[in-house]
Parts: C-alpha cells; sequence; structure tokens
C-alpha cells in the first residue's frame, strides 16, 4: 500500500465535507446501528460475519465523518466510534467498499431509517479514490477505457472487422443484402452503444440487436469512436475520470447528430450514463437517453416487431440487473418483452426490485483479487436459479451475464444465459 | 417551579436549539440538484417514502425480525410519551385515574422493549461488535428516562430525579445517534427523492 501523505488525507476529508450536500449528511447521521439490514445484503448472506453488514460498511465513513465534523467526533471520539482517517483504516475501507459491497442497493429500501446505503460506499470509494487506493485491478480497466476509448482495449481494426462479419451473417441470417450495422453515419434517430465484451466475446448478441433494428426498419448506427456503454470509474469513485467518459458519448451524439442515444444491455452503463452522467458533467442531456429494454418493448407494443412465443419453449427465467430495476425503474419492460417472447417465463423469488445481486456488480469482476468473495455471494444467486427450473436464464446486462456464465459452470447449473436481445431476436417473426 | 424543573426546561432548550440548528441546515441546503431527466414524480415518491414505503410486510429489517421490530415500534412510542408528559409536567399537570395507570403501565412496557435492545446489543455478537459507547448510553438514557417517568407517576417523590435524568437526555441527544430524531425525516425525503426521480417509487 502507498503511503499516505497528509495531502491525501486532506483531499479524501474534502469528500466528506457536507457543508454543501444535505444528502451527503443526512445519510451521515442517520444510522443508528440496528443492525436490521444484515440479511438485506448478499455478502452479509452468504458469509454472515459483522463486517458484512451494510451498517457496518455505512459506520467505517460516517465514523471518520464524525472524527472531523462533529462536536462529540472532535472533543470524544471513543465515545461515538469516530475514526482518524490514517492507513490502517484506509486498508479496511479498501477491504469492506470495494472487495465487500457491489453497491447493489438491496439495503436501502429495507433500512430501518432509509439510509441510502450505497450512496454512502460511492462517497467512501470516493474518498479512496481521491488518496489513491482505488484497486490496481479496477484502475487498469478504467485506463484502458481512458486511452482507448472502450474498457477492453480493442482496436478500431478489430472492432470494425467484427463488425463486417457480423453484418455479412446477418445478411444471410435474414436473407436480405440491404441489411446493415451502419458505423459513422450522421443523422440516424438511434446511436446504439454496446458492452465491450460484446465484440470480444458476444458478437451475437451484437448480431441479435441489429436483427432486432433490422426487423423494426429503425434508423440507427454505431460509432466506431466511441461506443462503450460503460463508464467503470462509477465504480472506482473517480467522478472526473467518469464524467472523461462520459463526455465522450455526449460529444459523439453530437458529433454524429442522433436523436436519442440507446444504451445496450448494461446495468452500470445505463446507470452511468443516464443518471450519473449528467451530474458527471453538470450539464443536461439535450437528447433522449434510453435503454434497449425499453426500446424492444416499445417495438413490440407498436407493433414494429412481430415475437412469436412459440418460438422459445423452454422454461425462462427473469435475473434483474440492479442497477437496471432497483435504481433505474426498469423492471415491468424485460417482463413485457419476456411474456410476449418465450412459451412459458417463470420469476425467480425475490424478483425485480428486491432481487438479489448476482455478485457482477460494483466492479467486482474486474477486481480479481476478491473472486473468491465473488463466487460464494454468487451461490444465492445460483441457488435461486436453480429453485426455478428454468432452462435458460434472460438478463439485461453483460456484466451479469459474465457472472452468471461463471456461476453457472461453478455451481453447475446446465442453463443456457441470454440477453433480451437474443431472446427477441431468436422470437422475431420475419417476412 | 422548582429549580430542578428549571434545569430540565434550560437543556430542553438547548437540545431544541441544537436540533433546529441542524434541522434549518437541511432546509437551507435544500433538494438535491439532479441533471439527468426525470422517469418518475418525486412527490408522490416523498410522499410514498413517509408512509407505505414504512410498511412493515415490505420491509426484511421488519419481517425478519418482528420481535425487535415491535419492541423498536413501542420504545419509540414510549419516547414520544415521556416527552409528552414532559410539557405537562412543566405546566404541572399530570394525568389522573384510569389514564395514569395506562400510561404506566405503557412506559414499563416501552421502557422493559428498550431494555431488550439493550440486551440484544450486549448478547448479539454481531451487533455488539457493531456497536460503540453512544450506542449503548443512548438507550440507557431514553430506557431509564421512560422508566423513571413511570416510577415519577406512580409516586411524585422520584421526580427530582426524573427532572435530572431528563435534563441529561436533553444534553445527550445534539451529541450522538439520538439526532437521528432529527435526520430520519431527511433520510426518508432523500429516498423519495431518489427513488421518485429514477421512477423506482412509487411502485408502478
Amino acid at each position: 500500500m502507498e503511503k499516505l501523505t497528509k495531502e491525501k488525507i486532506q483531499q479524501g476529508l474534502e469528500v466528506l465535507n457536507g457543508s454543501a450536500d444535505g444528502k451527503l449528511i443526512t445519510h451521515l447521521n442517520s444510522c443508528v446501528h440496528c443492525g436490521l439490514c444484515a440479511e438485506s445484503c448478499v455478502y452479509y448472506l452468504a458469509d454472515p460475519q459483522a463486517k458484512y453488514i451494510p451498517a457496518a460498511k455505512v459506520d467505517i465513513v460516517s465514523s471518520i465523518y464524525r472524527r472531523y465534523h462533529t462536536l462529540a467526533g472532535k472533543l470524544a471520539p471513543g465515545l461515538v466510534g469516530a475514526r482518524t482517517l490514517d492507513e490502517r483504516t484506509i486498508e479496511e475501507m479498501v477491504d469492506l467498499l470495494f472487495g465487500a459491497c457491489t453497491m447493489c442497493g438491496r439495503c436501502v429500501p429495507h433500512c430501518s431509517i432509509g439510509v441510502d446505503i450505497s450512496y454512502v460506499i460511492k462517497k467512501g470509494r470516493e474518498m479512496l479514490a481521491k488518496t489513491g487506493y482505488v484497486p490496481k485491478t479496477l484502475q487498469t480497466t478504467i485506463n484502458a477505457a481512458l486511452e482507448t476509448g472502450n474498457n477492453m482495449g480493442i482496436s478500431d481494426q478489430e472492432f470494425t472487422d467484427t463488425l463486417k462479419w457480423l453484418e455479412e451473417d446477418l445478411q444471410f441470417e435474414v436473407n436480405d443484402n440491404s441489411a446493415t450495422i451502419p458505423l459513422n453515419e450522421r443523422g440516424r434517430e438511434i446511436l446504439y452503444t454496446l458492452n465491450p465484451r460484446e465484440p470480444k466475446f458476444f458478437p451475437l448478441s451484437i448480431s441479435a440487436m441489429a436483427k432486432v433494428f433490422w426487423a423494426a426498419k429503425e434508423s440507427w448506427t454505431l460509432s466506431t469512436q466511441m461506443y462503450d456503454v460503460t463508464n467503470y470509474a462509477y465504480y472506482s469513485g473517480n467522478f472526473d475520470e467518469a464524467a472523461v467518459i462520459t463526455r465522450r458519448l455526449y460529444d459523439e451524439m453530437h458529433h454524429l447528430e442522433a436523436k436519442s442515444c440507446i444504451l445496450a444491455e448494461c446495468g452500470h452503463g445505463s446507470r452511468a450514463f443516464r443518471w450519473e452522467g449528467p451530474n458527471y458533467i453538470k450539464n443536461s442531456f439535450p437528447f433522449e437517453v434510453s435503454t434497449s429494454v425499453e426500446l424492444m418493448a416499445k417495438y413490440i407494443r407498436e407493433g414494429k416487431i412481430q415475437v412469436d412465443p412459440n418460438k422459445i419453449t423452454e422454461l425462462v427465467t427473469l435475473h434483474d440487473p440492479c442497477n437496471l430495476a432497483r435504481t433505474g425503474g426498469i423492471w415491468k419492460e424485460q417482463r413485457y418483452i419476456l411474456n410476449n417472447s418465450v412459451q412459458n417465463f417463470v420469476e425467480m423469488t425475490p424478483k425485480g426490485i428486491d432481487n438479489l445481486c448476482c455478485g457482477g456488480g460494483g466492479g467486482q469482476l474486474a477486481m480479481s483479487e476478491y473472486n473468491d468473495r465473488r463466487m460464494k455471494i454468487g451461490e444465492l444467486k445460483a441457488e435461486q436459479i436453480r429453485k426455478t427450473g428454468a432452462k435458460i436464464v434472460a438478463t439485461p446486462c453483460h456484466n451479469c451475464v459474465d457472472q452468471l456464465s461463471q456461476l453457472n459452470i461453478t455451481y453447475k447449473l446446465g442453463v443456457q444465459i441470454k440477453t433480451l436481445a437474443e431472446i427477441v431476436a431468436d422470437a422475431l417473426v420475419i417476412e | 417551579m422548582n429549580s430542578y424543573m428549571w434545569f430540565s426546561l434550560f437543556s430542553f432548550a438547548i437540545c431544541l436549539v441544537s436540533c433546529l440548528y441542524h434541522f434549518i441546515r437541511l432546509i437551507r441546503l435544500g433538494k438535491p440538484q439532479d441533471f439527468s431527466a426525470p422517469l418518475g414524480e418525486v412527490g408522490p415518491a416523498v410522499m410514498y417514502a413517509y408512509t407505505k414505503a414504512m410498511d412493515p410486510r415490505k420491509k426484511e429489517s421488519a419481517f425478519l425480525h418482528l420481535p425487535t421490530y415491535t419492541a423498536g415500534i413501542l420504545y419509540h412510542l414510549g419516547t414520544f410519551l415521556s416527552l409528552f408528559l414532559f410539557v405537562l409536567f412543566l405546566f404541572k399537570t399530570e394525568p389522573l385515574g384510569i389514564p395514569r395507570w395506562f400510561i404506566i403501565g405503557f412506559l414499563l412496557l416501552s421502557g422493559m422493549s428498550g431494555f431488550a435492545i439493550f440486551l440484544k446489543r450486549i448478547i448479539k455478537k454481531e451487533l455488539k461488535a457493531l456497536s460503540n459507547p453512544d450506542d449503548f448510553i443512548s438507550n440507557i438514557l431514553v430506557t431509564s428516562v421512560q422508566l423513571m417517568t413511570a416510577i415519577s407517576l406512580y409516586n411524585p417523590r422520584f421526580f427530582p430525579w426524573y427532572f435530572i435524568l431528563v435534563s441529561l437526555f436533553f444534553l445527550y441527544l445534539p451529541l450522538g445517534k439520538l439526532k437521528h430524531t432529527v435526520y430520519f425525516f431527511a433520510a426518508r425525503y432523500h429516498l423519495g427523492f431518489f427513488y421518485g426521480w429514477r421512477g423506482v417509487w412509487p411502485p408502478k
């Protein structure tokens, strides 16, 4: 661990200066240590230790706030459990806030008081970013995005080559030589984004969405300059870097003069751009932002595409990405899509905004040092899946796809993991 | 009023001013600023946050912990009742007859609930690990005020001790977690704002 200098301490403490932030001081002053949030946390459920209780994670941040910003914390720190920001505290913060929380927010609506626990965790990560203690594995992913324009470091050549063969594949599949995957076209209705995992590992999910766009006769384009929907700086707490990444997509929207930005199936990506992005750059977006989930639901509802549920007869269940459902308000649309696209749909329990996190969020997939914990908490999700008896798990998030795929192998679930675009593409009626 | 009552009034005033300071500060800091385009409405969501979102059937902190939840409800009701009685006592008014016995009984029950919560905090390893001295002191003070209110109503000889205890309670409140008296309401507001803006609350 690098040495914690006085300057770094000051930068970290500045994050907790709530003199202009009513939300921050509210949540730092609200927790009563009742501990009743414990069973709402997947980390605690998987491994019932006191440190994994959400209140304990809040406390490591609020204890520092009490030390430097409250009368009792300054005069009698031991009385109120106030902590000094030093290397020992930082070490504990890194372990708890990066290594033992996906910021899924499941604990928040269940908190007795209403503490926005994940907001406090985010603030704690912001402190760690300011003091230079973001896990190197996570920072590497962010650096790739900053340096190359996408978090997988995919070169322009590799990207365009992939799209070229996907386009040929699409033309063959739909028997239409005019079917395209447009690149860098100006003035289209939609600029579509991708999770870089798609061109790297799951290219068929790109062609699936391209097929849906073709069936809907949509005016759309991809950008080779900026197509990455993800923003891992949302996870790291370095909001300067998050703003840089946001600004690139924002600028590309203007450059290509697209009317709306459709975010690919990515929980944190949709949250980071749609909800956090305008606040990173302190500017409202003059264009519409929506998710591919909402778009596909709209296509089906308006009859722009026809789907036949009898094409998919296996039992399908749905994993709700936390950042899309619980904190993004999108949970009815995916159900509408599935109820129209598959013959047999079964819900997990709990579901929707109360769903259990799969364990892949919060940057966990990038932080290999916490793999064991990630797979352990994922067992809860595996058990949920097993109980449904489903053969296909649909999820509108590529990080979740990655995590669920690993859980599928580790816990021998014997299921297929699919995005909603793949489900809809398979169910499409092509005339 | 005797000197004990004056001191308690003085302590109450300090507590009130301190709470008002926190409250006014929050009001002045205003609503959160959000540059994103809202998907829902904040007003109904804030209303939901204060009402139906608190439904024990919806919160795991309640329905997974019914005994603790029930004790907590009784404990808080006992606190509000104690505060109400404090104001009555300052005006040298006391409940009489059957209501007096009912109140004594209720305060004994709520005090015992507080004591049970205190014991839980000592006995349950994880809860003890989460706790600091403020958690225990806050409980001791609030529980003692409720029990002493009941005892003083039963035997007015104990009123001087009651006023000393309640003074300590008022002087301590602004220092530690008992400040959640003010911040609870702000937390519910911010929660409603957050979920309302994003179309999560009220549930569709």
